[in-house]
């Protein structure tokens, strides 16, 4: 019954007519990404479009252990891989670009360098082959990518990347902020402390973390910053950091020989791992995740919810939310990898229905913002 | 912890409210169970020849009590999960506690039980301020809750109804209410207390039982509450507010200009010079926080 009164109220956006394709190019931090999807009219005349992916290649700025990516570097790195990714992308799709209906670019919010790189590619694509512009707000590709996905319809959604961290809920044609950091990004935070003690970033800092974490057996008293529906991370991240200068502080178990491991387990010293920090960040951190998101479900009167960004493909955070979710009779809809960590093919869709929509993004109007805050945006193609 | 904790025994016989983020809410009808009372064999006699004098009290007056059950959130670490519970519990009370001395409404508080995450306290009737105002953006968003049972349906379309009529049955206009409540958290703040989670379901509108003044506003769900006399800790509180009218009433910013009109008078000029401008400061930062992703 809940579907069906949501679905009595039609939304603006109308049924494709024809099929429509879409390039999106995203670039707004360490990722290039190029992706190319459809809209085509439903089968046997029904009015649901179907939406297909036809590709979705991406390159990522790895940099050393210990490092992050500064913007000039990330830059330069989609000059050099911006063709190369999209030449893929439009093999795999094995289309043509004429027959591309409209170029979709990442507007904001992002890193500046990164950021016009990949506007000046679009652009230049748009004027080659005559194909209109549609500037996309990152934050609103995620979410309509994983709304398409997980097929949910209205949900509460967590936005949890490397610059962002947002509790949304749609009302009105806008996706509304209901809680977010009010200082470093969780993403930001787990980097930052894969810088701190070493891991890799290779394939992503947060990974690492989150193996590493699995070998972890203690939990750390850390501050735990809810604020209404806000949540603060630097203390947080500072507190760990803290631990590192800490005589206990030992780095990682799994460096150690088996006999030294055997030692610690069985003399139960008191030693702190790197496992162990991993571990308690993570559960720390995400358990101030999951209430902000339970305290805007009560609030809202949602029962399921969406996990987008980078950093929504954790599975420890996945499995939390999971639990608070059937707590309250609820779903929790997340998406992989290559949906979850910025990707062109999320530009892509969010931009074609911008498009269908009737909106053009000027070539003079074709700046990009490093800021854009995603109740900025009016999402016209939903009632 | 275990099923044999005589705070988690009242929930059985209590009716559950709702689910909130902390903690689930029941009302429990009547304070105690039958007693059975032993009296020293002297006393037995006289008791029994007055069988009213004894449970008089509550039998005149079967005051509904408010159980706040914080269950174990499984999702937490349990010691994580075990420690923010008693933080909060002991914090909620303390506020509590610290409300009633201040002379603002809030609960009674009834018990309080740690090891369970129980709080009982005073059953406040009335409304809340979100039902008064009308619910805004929440009302068409489809309520899981209401599923297909029609009976809930009316129930709650009668409440609505009525919490729309309370400020009309009570004689007072929006502008009022609004006053009221920024008063209220003048005082609040200015017995240095930080609620920590204001939004409009958290206070409530009742008919004053004692005094002339018609109606109360009543606080509640201290939960996230800490004592502090800080500018910066008073304006973050009022900041939440402002979010949660902003996204519950999205029309309302000229009642929010009210509350805050009021809430400058209560705290005096001096004082709101330093909460003010530090507010003004806190709103930017909200809006900052936008970049890479």
């Amino acid at each position: 019954m809940v579907t069906e009164t949501k679905r009595r109220k039609v939304a603006p956006l109308p049924p494709a007519d024809r099929p429509y394709i879409c390039l999106g190019l995203e670039g707004s931090a360490n990722k290039f990404g190029a992706g190319i999807i459809s809209h085509s009219p439903g089968l046997n005349g029904s009015t649901t479009d179907v939406v297909k992916v036809l590709s979705n290649v991406r390159h990522t700025y790895v940099t050393p252990p210990g490092q992050g990516f500064l913007p000039a570097d990330t830059a330069r790195h989609h000059q050099q891989w911006a063709l190369t990714i999209i030449r893929k992308a439009v093999e795999d799709a094995r289309i043509e670009m004429k027959d591309v209906d409209v170029v979709a670019y990442t507007k904001g919010p992002g890193m500046g360098g990164p950021l016009q790189s990949v506007a000046l590619v679009a652009r230049t694509i748009s004027m080659l082959y005559d194909i209109p512009l549609v500037g996309v707000n990152h934050c609103v590709g995620h979410i309509e990518m994983g709304r398409h996905i997980t097929a949910s319809h209205n949900p509460i959604i967590l936005y949890v990347s490397g610059g962002n961290t947002q509790v949304i809920a749609y009302s009105q044609q806008k996706y509304r902020i209901f809680g977010e950091t009010l200082d470093i990004a969780v993403g930001n935070c787990l980097d930052r402390f894969a810088r701190v003690v070493g891991l890799p970033n290779d394939p992503a800092p947060g990974y690492n973390i989150e193996q590493s974490a699995k070998g972890g057996t203690r939990l750390l008293p850390l501050p735990y910053a809810t604020k209404g529906m806000d949540i603060s991370l630097t203390g947080l991240l500072s507190a760990t950091e803290g631990y590192t200068h800490d005589k206990r502080f030992i780095g990682p178990l799994a460096s150690k020989t088996l006999e030294e491991q055997q030692k610690y387990k069985e003399e139960g010293e008191d030693v702190i791992t790197t496992e162990d920090l991993c571990f308690t960040l993570q559960e720390t951190a995400f358990a101030m995740l999951v209430e902000i998101t339970e305290r805007a479900m009560a609030h809202v009167g949602s029962a399921d919810v969406l996990i987008v960004g980078g950093v929504g493909c954790n599975e420890r955070l996945q499995q939390m939310m999971g639990i608070m979710a059937s707590e309250r009779g609820g779903r929790v809809f997340a998406t992989d990898e290559s949906f979850c960590i910025d990707n062109g093919i999320m530009i892509a869709q969010a931009g074609l229905l911008a498009y269908r929509m009737g909106q053009r993004t000027p070539i003079e109007k074709s700046t990009v913002t490093q800021r854009y805050r995603t109740d900025a945006v009016h999402v016209t193609w939903r009632a | 912890m275990s099923q044999t904790s005589p705070t988690l025994q009242l929930i059985e016989r209590a009716e559950l409210i709702k689910q909130g983020a902390e903690a689930r809410v029941y009302k429990l009808p009547v304070y105690f169970p039958e007693p059975s009372i032993r009296w020293p064999s002297k006393l037995r006699k006289l008791a029994e020849e007055t069988p009213q004098a004894s449970s008089s009290t509550q039998s005149s007056s079967p005051t509904p009590l408010l159980l706040k059950h914080r269950f174990p959130k499984t999702y937490r670490h349990p010691h994580l999960d075990s420690l923010l519970t008693r933080q909060r519990i002991q914090s909620e009370s303390r506020s509590l506690l610290r409300c009633l001395k201040a002379g603002i409404t809030v609960p009674l508080l009834r018990m309080v039980d740690v090891e369970a995450g129980m709080v009982g306290m005073e059953w406040i009737d009335g409304w809340s301020v979100r039902e008064v105002l009308g619910g805004g953006a929440e009302g068409e968003e489809a309520d899981p809750e209401l599923e297909d049972e029609g009976e809930v349906d009316e129930e709650k379309a009668r409440r609505r109804k009525e919490a729309e009529g309370a400020l009309a049955s009570l004689g007072i206009t929006i502008e009022q209410l609004m006053t009221s409540i920024g008063k209220t958290l003048s005082t609040l703040h200015l017995a240095q207390i930080i609620h920590g989670d204001l939004t409009t379901s958290n206070m409530m509108l009742r008919p004053a039982p004692t005094r002339s003044a018609g109606y109360e506003i009543v606080l509640i769900d201290f939960g996230l509450s800490s004592h502090s006399n800080v500018p910066e800790n008073l304006a973050v509180d009022l900041y939440v507010l402002e979010r949660a009218f902003a996204s519950t009433h999205p029309t309302s910013e000229r009642w929010y200009q009210g509350v805050l009109d009021a809430y400058a008078k209560g705290l005096g000029e001096k004082k709101w010079a330093l909460v003010g401008g530090r507010l003004d400061e806190v709103r930017l930062r909200g809006r900052k926080r936008d970049m890479i992703g």
